[in-house]
């Protein structure tokens, strides 16, 4: 069957095909699909594989590695952000190995489309000591997530499939059976303290001189399955040149090569170990080299170290010698520049043609409830006297990061998941003069919000916390998480509730609030920043969106004309995307976008002229 | 070789929704068809691209995506994110562009200034004069840009066209499970509009 289905989706099927009997992971962009499609498949077809987003990535690896270890075939996914997060178990798990095949997928972002560091997982296979596989396209993350399952099994060492958002996010025909074929192991796990635990530097050292002897067979069995594929023109009485490309750039490679048949090429998807054979045959062939791969020089330091250590006299080109650059997502440009340098041309001068005249900010959606937490926030501010120049917000991930932007302008900083709230205590531990407030969402409360606010609780913090609970992962596309309604998560789930788990953290000081009720809002935000020690606001009202989908919309806001005078402070305080400027009979005034508003009200509570009230029954907005 | 089409949109448009429509249209009539969606952002008002390659072999070997000066086709159904790819377009290369703007409060209260049309048109035509622009606008605006786009693609006559009203028609009906009547008739306003108007600059 042909289906055109993404680099993520492919990913999905393939583990289905393979016979996962347990996926995990906790949502990101560029990888978040991947699990959706899954959670979509399991909801609809019995039998299924289990099936969960969890708490975080870590939690996430644990679960699928101890599904592995009582020798299921398991999936676990995560951008790179979670990579990091989970790498400690990643390590040590490494050493234990694997028994049924545990593929971690772990999806980059060259250029940061989607924000956050322009990380290259690559590394995490050289430091964790485990065979990476980097798939050129979605037909390709189809093939070898199904290859990676059983090279796991192989070499009994998880593996990492690692996709960057081209492949990711790329849709293409991809020719599969999309059915799921269950291996239904019975599940066995034999006590191994030898193996499984790490108590003593004996079992340690060993278990690591196992972990390294299995990464050799990996290297041996993925170049048995020429995974890699290698095309010399030798006996050419020019130099040999050949262009050594990684993952998706393959295909750019491919695409430029067509014209050019005397250079060689390798095509490297079995990024480590790095198939040395391969990379031999390239070198006693050739006079330069050209690599290509986005991101940090992983291949290229590989190569270089082999190619010094045979004492080849040629001419590697790549990242090191400063020709390719190592940020940024590469297009045929950087690989046209790398064959021109092989190829020994002149210098081309590049021709820059930036003209981006104006970015759209993202904003909260319209009846967001974040944006009134931070409005009551900005009015609190003000109420108070309190500069916000002066006032620290620390900001974390998710939609709630999106209060750095005008005209809500109120975080500072954004860091890492849970982060808002250990930034905060030092920030304030620095001594700064005004309050200092922690922002943060539910998820990423759960994620990794909960041990800094232990940390604050023990050691009597003077910081503000704000939760700003909409009961979903919203920024990835909704998934469930711990707090979501009880109702609304499906399976066995249970709904934890991060008011008790605040209490019974032992923080006094907590209130919740609904942040359309903007007057109560303002005086318990305004009553928590007068206080000191640590003060907990959950900021309480389901996304906007999701809220919408399940219930539709019950009121409109309207603006009527003959009161607006277009002062815009609903417009500066609030920057709801549903408010627009419209000119009726020569005057210009503010107007309330029906399609649009959600109902939340907000923006009446700017408008000194009452101009702005609930539409009435057709629903006509002005 | 490759037809590569570059659109983009901010959240909302429904831009996804037509890049699918078009990649699926032409994979479905047998054209190697890649399509890159970059998301994530569509709900929050930003910046939504869709970047479609199509070769009519199907073991043409190309990457994802479109590379500066690559596009043939530059959709832009918004005119800051239309002039914010500028870069993309071939030289001599087609626009189609839809007049709309998405102005954010910062240009509201008057602390930003916003691109106009004109300006788009002054720009582009450094490099094309194969720009088409629609003055008005049909909700979903998404089926009726892609009216526009089958219009514009008739006229060039470009090899190995797919593109036509009566088979997009097909697509639109076979793939769209809502509102199909409400998409048709976007859809043909564009066609019809894109036929009429032809306004070349």
């Amino acid at each position: 069957m042909k289906r055109m289905i993404s680099g993520n989706q492919a990913v999905a099927f393939a583990a289905l095909e393979a016979g996962i009997e347990l996926a995990s992971g906790y949502p990101g962009t560029p990888s978040t699909e991947a699990l959706t499609e899954i959670c979509n498949f399991s909801k609809i077809n019995d039998p299924s594989p289990y099936v969960e987003w969890s708490t975080n990535e870590k939690v996430a690896f644990e679960i699928a590695a101890g599904a592995a270890w009582a020798g299921k075939r398991a999936l676990v996914t995560m951008k790179m952000s979670g990579a990091n997060v989970a790498l400690d178990s990643i390590v040590s798990v490494a050493y234990s190995g694997t028994i049924g095949g545990l593929v971690i997928y772990m999806a980059d972002d060259p250029g940061a489309e989607a924000g956050m560091p322009e990380q290259d997982s690559r590394y995490f296979a050289l430091l964790a000591g485990l065979p990476l596989l980097d798939p050129s396209s979605p037909g390709r993350a189809f093939h070898l997530t199904k290859y990676a399952f059983k090279l796991s099994e192989a070499v009994e060492l998880p593996v990492i499939l690692r996709a960057v958002t081209s492949v990711a996010h790329t849709k293409e025909i991809v020719e599969a059976d999309y059915r799921y074929h269950p291996l239904a192991r019975k599940p066995e796990f034999k006590r191994d303290i030898l193996r499984f635990t790490k108590a003593g530097s004996a079992i340690c050292v060993d278990q690591h001189k196992t972990l390294l002897d299995r990464l050799k067979l990996s290297k041996d069995v993925m170049h048995t399955h020429k995974i890699n594929q290698i095309h010399l023109n030798g006996g050419n009485e020019k130099r040999g040149l050949c262009v050594i490309s990684s993952g998706v750039l393959n295909h750019d490679v491919d695409e430029i090569l067509s014209s050019r048949p005397g250079i060689s090429s390798l095509k490297l998807e079995a990024i480590y170990p790095l198939d040395e054979d391969n990379i031999t045959g390239v070198l006693k062939n050739s006079e330069g080299i050209v690599i290509f791969e986005e991101l940090e020089p992983v291949v290229e330091m590989l190569v270089r170290s082999l190619a010094s250590g045979l004492n080849w006299k040629g001419r590697i080109i790549g990242k090191l010698d400063g020709v390719l650059p190592r940020t940024g997502r590469y297009s045929s440009k950087e690989i046209l520049k790398g064959i021109n340098e092989l190829e020994g041309n002149e210098r081309q001068e590049e021709v820059g043609t930036k003209t981006q005249t104006y970015k759209h900010p993202i904003t909260f959606c319209a009846g967001c409830p974040h944006r009134g937490t931070y409005v009551a926030l900005n009015r609190v501010l003000k109420r108070l006297k309190l500069k916000k120049e002066e006032t620290v917000v620390t900001g974390d991930i998710g939609c709630t990061i999106l209060g750095m932007n005008p005209p809500i302008d109120s975080c500072w900083t954004e860091v890492s998941m849970g982060s808002s709230i250990g930034l905060a205590q030092g920030l304030a531990l620095s001594g700064l003069k005004a309050p200092v407030i922690a922002t943060i969402g539910d998820s990423t409360f759960f994620h990794a919000g909960i041990p800094p606010l232990i940390n604050a609780a023990q050691h009597n913090s003077d910081i503000l916390v704000i939760i700003l609970d909409n009961g979903w992962t919203s920024m990835t596309g909704f998934q469930i998480n711990p707090g979501t309604e009880e109702m609304l998560q499906g399976g066995n789930n249970r709904r934890v509730d991060i008011e008790k788990i605040v209490r019974a953290i032992g923080v006094d000081y907590l209130e919740i609030i609904d942040p359309f009720k903007q007057e109560d809002s303002v005086e318990a935000i305004s009553k928590a920043i007068q206080a000191g020690g640590v003060r907990v606001i959950i900021a309480k009202r389901e996304c906007a969106l999701t809220a919408l989908r399940r219930e539709g919309r019950e009121i409109k806001f309207r603006i009527y004309h003959e009161k607006c005078t277009f002062c815009r402070s609903c417009m500066r305080e609030t920057g709801c995307p549903a408010l627009e400027v419209k000119t009726i009979r020569d005057k210009q005034v503010m107007s309330i976008d029906a399609d649009q508003c959600t109902g939340c009200g907000l923006c009446a509570t700017c408008c000194s002229f009452g101009a702005i009230n609930p539409a009435d029954q057709s629903g006509q907005g002005a | 070789m490759s037809e590569n089409l570059f659109v983009t949109g901010v959240g909302g448009q429904g831009t996804i929704t037509l890049c699918n429509l078009i990649a699926e249209h032409a994979s479905d009539h047998g054209f190697r068809t890649s399509f890159f969606q970059s998301r994530g952002m569509a709900h929050r008002g930003g910046r939504v691209t869709g970047e479609i390659r199509i070769a009519e072999n199907e073991d043409e070997s190309f990457g994802p995506r479109i590379s500066q000066d690559g596009a043939d086709i530059l959709i832009g159904m918004e005119i800051a994110e239309l002039i914010n790819s500028y870069s993309y377009l071939k030289e001599g290369g087609i626009v189609i562009i839809v007049n709309y703007s998405y102005i954010p409060s910062e240009v509201i209260l008057k602390k930003k200034e916003f691109p106009s049309l004109q300006q788009a048109v002054e720009l582009f035509s450094k490099k094309t004069k194969q720009i088409y622009s629609a003055v008005e606008q049909v909700n979903p605006v998404n089926l009726f840009t892609l009216g526009l786009f089958s219009a514009v693609k008739s006229s060039f006559k470009v090899e190995s066209d797919i593109f036509s009203c009566i088979s997009l028609e097909k697509t639109i009906m076979n793939k769209m499970k809502r509102n199909k009547e409400e998409n048709i008739k976007a859809f043909r306003l564009g066609y019809e509009y894109g036929k009429k108007t032809k306004e070349i600059f």
